[in-house]
């Protein structure tokens, strides 16, 4: 059975540019629009990763990732920041959070897929 | 005088607010069509990219039954090739995420603008009776009114985008 990723991200053409990317490589993708979405989704199904962006409007990316690392069932999956973000400061705030990883878009979709491979199989 | 100065900070008020509304709808104009090409562009590559590979598989299987192992090996290699450059179109193409985030910027800051401009109306009605005391106090409750939309604009402003190219940006796992 495919590992099912949740594509968390207020951009529809990103969204569709993940899904798509991801879904070549043999994963199953779930989208979200934004951080409260995200976390409602998460809570209907359990996925195997997250990849979220930082900025969107209602719930950003790293109150997501806070959010989530208090479920127990969250604790250990792993979640990757996915965003133009590149300060170190930030990526320190998303590490704090629980962030297993960074990624400063634009994202190249075969390096995207070889990072996932690596987290999750 | 002291009038004179209440109609330039109101003519400003108005003309600046007309001006920046303008921009404003135009922004968003652009945004409607950055964001229908975007559509329309990821449709069709999507489209396309499909009918190659289904041909490329076509083209293969032929091959293996009638032709050299050179000219399989070629179409294979081609396949490499193609697959590289739907990469590289893949993350050009994520160029409308981050334009839409500097034009929400650029609007945030219009709307600041805006906000800031109708602070300076000010009324010239409450002129009438004071002299320059009176001016003096219009004025700082104007540079007060313009403090205050200022320093709420700082707090809800989106991050800028600083990529200056369209390349892979870079990976770090904690």
């Amino acid at each position: 059975m495919s590992k099912t990723i949740l594509a968390v991200d207020d951009s529809g053409s990103l969204r569709q540019i993940l899904a798509f990317s991801l879904k070549a490589a043999g994963y199953g993708v779930i989208e979200a629009v934004d951080g409260h979405d995200g976390l409602d989704k998460a809570k209907q199904q359990q996925v195997d990763m997250v990849l979220t962006d930082q900025n969107m409007p209602g719930m950003d990316g790293l109150s997501l990732i806070r959010a989530l690392r208090k479920m127990k069932n969250y604790q250990k999956v792993p979640i990757l920041m996915l965003t133009t973000e590149s300060g170190d400061d930030m990526k320190a705030q998303g590490r704090a959070a629980g962030a297993n990883g960074w990624l400063v878009k634009p994202f190249d979709p075969a390096r995207l897929t070889e990072v996932v491979k690596k987290l999750i199989g | 005088m002291n009038v004179q100065i209440l109609r330039l900070l109101s003519g400003m008020s108005v003309h600046g607010d007309q001006h920046l509304a303008e921009v404003e709808k135009d922004l968003a104009q652009m945004n409607v069509l950055l964001d229908e090409a975007i559509k329309k562009l990821y449709a069709s590559f999507m489209a396309i990219h499909q009918a190659v590979e289904l041909q490329q598989q076509a083209l293969i299987s032929l091959q293996h039954d009638s032709t050299p192992l050179p000219e399989v090996a070629h179409f294979e290699a081609l396949r490499g090739e193609i697959s590289q450059h739907v990469g590289a179109a893949l993350t050009g193409l994520q160029f409308q995420d981050m334009t839409r985030q500097l034009i929400s910027r650029m609007a945030q800051h219009l709307a600041g603008l805006r906000d800031m401009c109708g602070a300076l109306d000010a009324d010239e009605s409450a002129l009438a009776a004071g002299g320059d005391e009176a001016l003096q106090a219009m004025l700082n409750h104007l540079t007060e009114r313009v403090d205050a939309r200022f320093s709420g604009l700082a707090c809800g402003l989106r991050s800028t985008v600083n990529q200056r190219h369209m390349e892979s940006g870079d990976i770090e796992l904690f």
